[in-house]
């Protein structure tokens, strides 16, 4: 596997991007997945840094680890923070996303849109790290 | 890309442009820009995305706080989103709450 750090500040989210762009562009991936995968990375790596690392004042990085295999591009987010498993909490539901905008609670929004843009997302706890993965699966061409 | 804002006021109507990516590193520069103007009389709150390529749900969460802060009444038009972004609006049901058109005035 690849793998890449990036220091877990906002501040690293234009160049985490720019580095899944990267990856997907290796991969073959067209325009629209691999800006799900773009979005959804950040979603995730957005938590990471501001309610794993900056709320409880912890300075580390976060890496990304990544393959392409049997056609599909993995990609691991993993960090040193308390353990957090974004499936845990609740998503909004169809009738949440029918809400206007003055009935909406802010909450949630990322992680359904992580979920939705990806082909398959998982999460693990294991040896002190958070393993948030995305799989895109590379249409044949 | 390197996030920019640039606003006009004008006859109750705020219009910002947007450039680059809006994730929540620039949606809080977004944020403040609203809430300059929460305690005006705006009416109609356009944004122009035609040069935005990417918005996370950090900028969607902007767009809760604009109209939860301004007032029910505020008309929000979106200008010329890409593709992408419409989809994100479309997934989350936000295009209802909003009005998307190629220009503005309409």
């Amino acid at each position: 596997m690849e793998s890449k750090s990036f220091p877990g500040t906002v501040d690293s989210l234009d160049a985490l991007r720019e580095y899944i762009g990267e990856l997907s562009q290796q991969a073959g991936l067209a325009k629209k997945p691999t800006y799900s995968l773009k979005l959804a990375v950040d979603e995730i790596a957005t938590n990471i840094i501001l309610y794993g690392y900056q709320e409880p004042g912890i300075e580390a990085d976060f890496q990304v680890l990544s393959e392409i295999k049997d056609d599909k591009l993995v990609v691991i987010l993993e960090d040193i923070a308390a353990p957090f498993d974004p499936l845990a909490k609740e998503l909004p539901n169809a009738q949440d996303l029918t809400l206007s905008l003055e009935e909406r609670g802010i909450g949630g929004l990322g992680i359904f849109l992580t979920i939705n843009g990806v082909d398959e997302f998982s999460y693990e706890y294991a040896d002190g790290k958070n393993r948030n993965k995305f799989v895109m699966k590379i249409a044949a061409t | 890309m390197a996030f920019q804002i640039e606003s006009l006021i004008q006859d109750q109507v705020a219009t910002f442009t947007l450039h680059g990516e809006l994730d929540s590193l620039s949606a809080r520069v977004f944020q403040t820009e609203i809430e300059k103007i929460a305690n005006q009389p705006i009416d109609s709150l356009v944004l122009d995305l035609e040069d935005l390529n990417f918005m996370s749900s950090a900028g969607l969460r902007v767009l809760i706080y604009s109209k939860q802060k301004i007032g029910p009444k505020l008309s929000i038009y979106i200008v010329r989103p890409q593709e992408l972004i419409v989809d994100t609006l479309t997934k989350t049901g936000l295009q209802h709450s909003v009005t998307i058109v190629d220009q503005y005035p309409v």
